[in-house]
C-alpha cells in the first residue's frame, strides 16, 4: 500500500489537489453564472433567494476544501465572500451595484489565487479585496435598490392550473442497483412538473420513504414508475409546505469525474484492440481456402461480430469523452460581460448549438484560442455605443457564438456585427513589419493568412483584452494541429466572422487504404468524395498539370508518387480519389485501392519525420507503418502548383 | 448485531473469518458531504481503520436513502448542504427508533460556534471542524465504533 502517511498532513492532502482544482472550477463556474443572474436582478431591483443560497454554498465549499489543501489565501477570501453573502441572505445588508462589483472582483481574485497555486506562481495579495468586502458588509447606508430577499419559489405560469400530486417513493437495494434512487426520482419529477416538496418519512416498522409534492399538467401515466405510488395532494399541505420550506432546485448529478489521461489510456487500449482485430480478420481471410466452408463461415462471423462490438465499445468511450459546448460558450459570455463592463460597450451575446458535443481533449486545446477570438471581437471588432450610433447601427453590438456538427467535423463560429477588418490597415502593417503576401488578389483567405503570421498584430501594443500570450498565429496553429482549419469572412462596417472546423474526435477514423508504387497510404474517408477508375489515355496535360474531365468539369490531378518523389510507372489505368468541394476539388492519383479500414491515428511528433501532406501514421495489423495523408495540405499543394 | 459463527466445515479463508468474529464485523461508515473532494478526503482518512468500509452521500436526502438500503454503523456528517441541512438529518435519525443509536460525527467548516452547541444538543456524538486532522478523525471514529 502506498497510502501517504496521514501524520504528514501536507503530503496527505496533496494527493487530492487534482480533485480540488476540478471542484473549484465547477464552483467558480456556477458562481459566475449566479453573479450574472444577480447583476440582472440588481437592475430589476429584486434579489432571488435561491441565487444567494447557491452563491453562499459555493463559497462555503471552496472555503472548506481550500482549508484542507492548505491554500490559506483562498480559504480566507472565500470566507469573507461567504460572510458577505450571509449578511445579504439574512437581510442585514442590502445588495448594491457596488456590492456586485466587489463580489465580481473577489471571485476573479479567488480564481487567480487558485490558479496561481496550480501553476506554482506567487499567490496574489487578497488584502485590498478583503478590506472592500468588510467595508461593504458594514455599509448600512440606504441603497437605492430594494432588496427583497424573500424567497419566491419560481411558480411557473401553469402552476395555478396544474394538478398537485403526492408522490411517494420507497427506496430499496434492488431499485438502487437499477439506478432508481431518490435523486433519479427527483430529477424525473422535476422534468415533468414543478417540485414543491421533498421530504423523508418513516413508516411503521422503520421503513424509510420519501414524499414529493409536485405540481404538473402531465398525464397521470407519466407519474407511473418503478417504486412510486401517487395520489392527489391534499391542498392545504401543499400550501403550508410551499410557504415554509422552498425546495432548492439543485439536482445533485450522479456524475463520476475521470482524469482525461485515464480515458486516453482506455482509448489507446481500444486502439490496440482494433489493430489486433484487423490482424485477426486478415488471418481469417487467409484461412478461407484451407478451411471447410461451414467452419470458416462461423469463424468469419465471430470475427465480424467482434468488429461490431469493438466499434460499439469505441463509440461508448468516445461518448464519455464528449462534452457539450454550451458550458464553454457560457464561460465566454462571462468574459464578454467583464470586458464590456470595462470598456463601456454594450454587447448582446447570442448563443446557438450549445448542445453540440465535442471531444474533451479538443475543447481543452481550443479553449484559449477560442477565448482569444472572443476577446478580439469585443475589443477590436465591436465599436463603442457612440461609434455605433453615429453609423446608424443599433447601440448594442451583437456577438454570436454558434456550433454545429457537419459530417465528421464540428463547426464553431464566432461572429460580430462590428467594424470589420480594415484590409488597407492590415496591408500597411504587414509591409511595415516586412511581411508580404504574394497574392495580388487580396481575399479573405489571404487576409487571414497575413494576420495569422507570427509577429503580426494590428494594435500598436497588444492591449490587455487580447494580449494574453495568444496571438492569431497560435489560434491557427492550434486548429491545424488538431486536424482542423480556420476561415474568415469580414466586411468593413458590417462585421467579422471566424469559422473553426474541428474533427469530432481524434484517434480512430475510417480510411481508404491505397497503394502507390507498392507503398501503402491511408486516406481519411471523410475527405474522399468519390473514387474513380481512370484510363491513362484519357488524361490531358494543361500548363504542366494533368487533368481529367469530371462531371462535365475539369479536375486537376495530383500524383501522389510525384508529391512524395517516388518512381512510378505509367499503367494503363489508375484510381483517382476526388477530394475537396466544387472549384477546389482535386483528384489524388494512386495505383490501387486496397480496401477500407478502421485506422488508429497516431500523430507524428518528431519534427524530422514530419512532412507536408502527411497527417500521421497508423498500423494495419501486419506491424508495418502506413502514413496517413493530410488531404487539406495536399489540396493546397495542388492549388499552389497551379500558379 | 453479533455474528452467528458458521458451524459448517469450511476452507481456509472462511475458517479464518469465523474464528475471529470481531475482525469479520465490517463497520459501514456513511460519509455525507456535498463536496466530492471532501468525501474522498474523509474516506481516505478512515482508510487507516481496520474492518471499515465507507459509503457516501452528497445530500441529506441521499444520506437517509442509504439508511434504508443497508445498515449503517456510523455517520460522518457535514452540516451545510443543499436541500436538507445536516441538522435536519440529525433530527430525522434521532427521532426514529430504528436509527436513533447510530453514532453521528459532525464534520463541518469552522466558523459557527453556535452550531456546535446546537448539533450536540440535537444528538450529534462528536463535533469536529474542517480543516480536519485525518489522524484525529480516524481516532474519533474508531473509538465511537469500539464503544458501540
Amino acid at each position: 500500500m502506498d497510502t501517504p502517511n496521514p501524520d504528514n498532513r501536507g503530503e496527505f492532502f496533496d494527493q487530492f489537489l487534482d480533485d480540488y482544482y476540478a471542484e473549484c472550477d465547477e464552483h467558480l463556474f456556477s458562481i459566475r453564472r449566479s453573479l450574472v443572474a444577480l447583476e440582472d436582478e440588481v437592475d430589476t431591483r429584486t434579489v432571488d433567494r435561491t441565487v444567494l443560497d447557491n452563491l453562499f454554498r459555493s463559497f462555503h465549499t471552496v472555503k472548506g476544501i481550500s482549508g484542507m489543501v492548505g491554500l490559506g489565501a483562498a480559504e480566507q477570501l472565500a470566507h469573507h465572500l461567504e460572510s458577505y453573502l450571509r449578511e445579504l441572505r439574512e437581510g442585514t445588508v442590502v445588495l448594491s451595484e457596488s456590492g456586485v462589483e466587489v463580489l465580481s472582483a473577489g471571485v476573479s481574485l479567488l480564481e487567480g489565487v487558485i490558479n496561481a497555486r496550480r501553476n506554482d506562481q506567487p499567490i496574489p495579495s487578497i488584502d485590498e479585496i478583503i478590506e472592500r468586502l468588510k467595508a461593504i458588509s458594514s455599509d448600512s447606508a440606504p441603497s437605492n435598490i430594494k432588496t427583497s430577499t424573500t424567497s419566491e419559489p419560481e411558480t411557473s405560469e401553469s402552476d395555478a392550473t396544474a394538478a398537485r400530486w403526492l408522490v411517494e417513493f420507497t427506496p430499496t437495494a434492488e431499485l438502487a442497483e437499477r439506478g432508481v434512487n431518490v435523486n433519479s426520482v427527483r430529477s424525473r419529477l422535476q422534468e415533468i412538473g414543478h417540485l414543491i416538496q421533498a421530504k423523508p418519512v418513516v413508516r411503521g416498522a422503520g421503513e424509510i420513504a420519501f414524499e414529493f409534492i409536485i405540481a404538473t399538467n402531465a398525464d397521470k401515466t407519466d407519474l407511473e414508475a418503478d417504486g412510486l405510488t401517487f395520489k392527489p395532494a391534499p391542498v392545504e399541505t401543499a400550501r403550508r409546505v410551499k410557504d415554509t420550506q422552498p425546495v432548492s432546485t439543485i439536482v445533485p448529478a450522479s456524475v463520476v469525474r475521470v482524469d482525461l489521461d485515464r480515458l486516453d489510456e482506455l482509448m489507446r487500449i481500444i486502439g490496440e484492440l482494433v489493430i489486433s482485430r484487423t490482424r485477426l480478420e486478415d488471418q481469417v481471410a487467409e484461412l478461407k481456402r484451407e478451411t471447410p466452408a461451414a467452419v470458416w463461415r462461423s469463424l468469419h462471423e465471430t470475427s465480424s461480430i467482434m468488429g461490431r462490438q469493438l466499434r460499439n465499445l469505441r463509440d461508448s468511450v468516445m461518448r464519455v469523452r464528449m462534452v457539450q459546448l454550451g458550458e464553454i460558450f457560457e464561460r465566454m459570455t462571462f468574459v464578454v460581460r467583464d470586458l464590456a463592463r470595462e470598456s463601456g460597450k454594450k454587447i448582446i451575446v447570442e448563443l446557438s448549438g450549445g448542445a453540440t458535443e465535442i471531444d474533451k481533449f479538443l475543447v481543452e486545446r481550443m479553449m484559449d484560442p477560442l477565448m482569444h477570438l472572443v476577446r478580439n471581437a469585443v475589443s477590436h471588432g465591436l465599436e463603442t455605443v457612440a461609434e455605433r450610433e453615429a453609423q446608424g447601427k443599433r447601440s448594442e453590438g451583437l456577438l454570436s457564438l454558434s456550433a454545429m456538427t457537419a459530417g465528421e467535423m464540428i463547426v464553431i463560429k464566432i461572429a460580430d456585427d462590428g467594424r470589420g477588418i480594415d484590409r488597407n490597415l492590415v496591408l500597411e502593417r504587414a509591409s511595415a513589419r516586412g511581411l508580404s503576401h504574394g497574392n495580388s488578389e487580396f481575399d479573405d483567405a489571404a487576409l487571414l493568412e497575413l494576420i495569422c503570421t507570427p509577429g503580426f498584430s494590428t494594435r500598436e501594443e497588444a492591449d490587455r483584452e487580447s494580449g494574453r500570450g495568444v496571438g492569431m498565429d497560435v489560434v491557427k496553429k492550434a486548429a491545424v494541429e488538431l486536424g482542423g482549419r480556420i476561415s474568415l469572412a469580414t466586411k468593413i462596417g458590417e462585421g467579422t466572422s471566424f469559422t473553426i472546423e474541428l474533427p469530432l474526435t481524434l484517434a480512430i477514423a475510417e480510411a481508404l487504404i491505397v497503394s502507390v508504387n507498392d507503398q501503402r497510404f491511408a486516406v481519411p474517408q471523410s475527405a474522399v468524395r468519390e473514387v474513380l477508375e481512370v484510363e491513362s489515355a484519357s488524361t490531358k496535360a494543361l500548363e504542366n498539370n494533368e487533368i481529367i474531365s469530371y462531371r462535365g468539369k475539369v479536375l486537376p490531378l495530383l500524383r501522389l508518387a510525384r508529391v512524395f518523389e517516388m518512381n512510378y510507372q505509367r499503367a494503363d489505368s489508375f484510381h483517382v480519389l476526388v477530394i475537396g468541394e466544387e472549384a477546389n476539388a482535386v483528384g489524388l492519383a494512386v495505383d490501387r485501392i486496397i480496401g477500407q479500414r478502421e485506422i488508429v491515428v497516431r500523430a507524428i511528433k518528431d519534427p524530422l519525420a514530419q512532412s507536408k501532406g502527411i497527417a500521421g501514421a497508423t498500423e494495419l495489423g501486419d506491424q508495418r507503418v502506413v502514413l496517413i495523408l493530410d488531404t487539406t495540405a495536399l489540396r493546397q499543394l495542388a492549388a499552389t502548383s497551379k500558379h | 448485531m453479533g455474528l452467528t459463527p458458521q458451524a459448517e466445515v469450511c476452507h481456509s479463508e472462511v475458517c479464518l473469518l469465523t474464528q475471529m468474529p470481531d475482525e469479520l464485523k465490517t463497520n459501514n461508515i456513511l460519509v455525507v458531504d456535498d463536496s466530492p473532494t471532501m468525501r474522498r478526503m474523509v474516506i481516505t482518512s478512515l482508510g487507516s481503520l481496520r474492518s471499515v468500509k465507507s459509503t457516501q452521500a452528497g445530500t441529506g436526502l441521499e444520506a437517509i436513502e442509504r439508511l434504508a438500503i443497508e445498515p449503517v454503523d456510523l455517520m460522518v456528517l457535514d452540516l451545510n448542504m443543499p436541500d436538507m441541512h445536516g441538522m435536519e438529518v440529525i433530527g430525522f435519525v434521532r427521532s426514529h427508533q430504528a436509527y436513533r443509536d447510530i453514532p453521528i460525527v459532525v464534520l463541518t467548516t469552522k466558523g459557527e460556534e453556535s452550531s456546535r452547541r446546537e448539533a450536540l444538543a440535537a444528538g450529534a456524538n462528536r463535533y469536529l471542524t474542517k480543516p480536519f486532522d485525518p489522524r484525529q478523525l480516524a481516532d474519533v471514529v474508531g473509538s465511537l465504533l469500539r464503544a458501540t
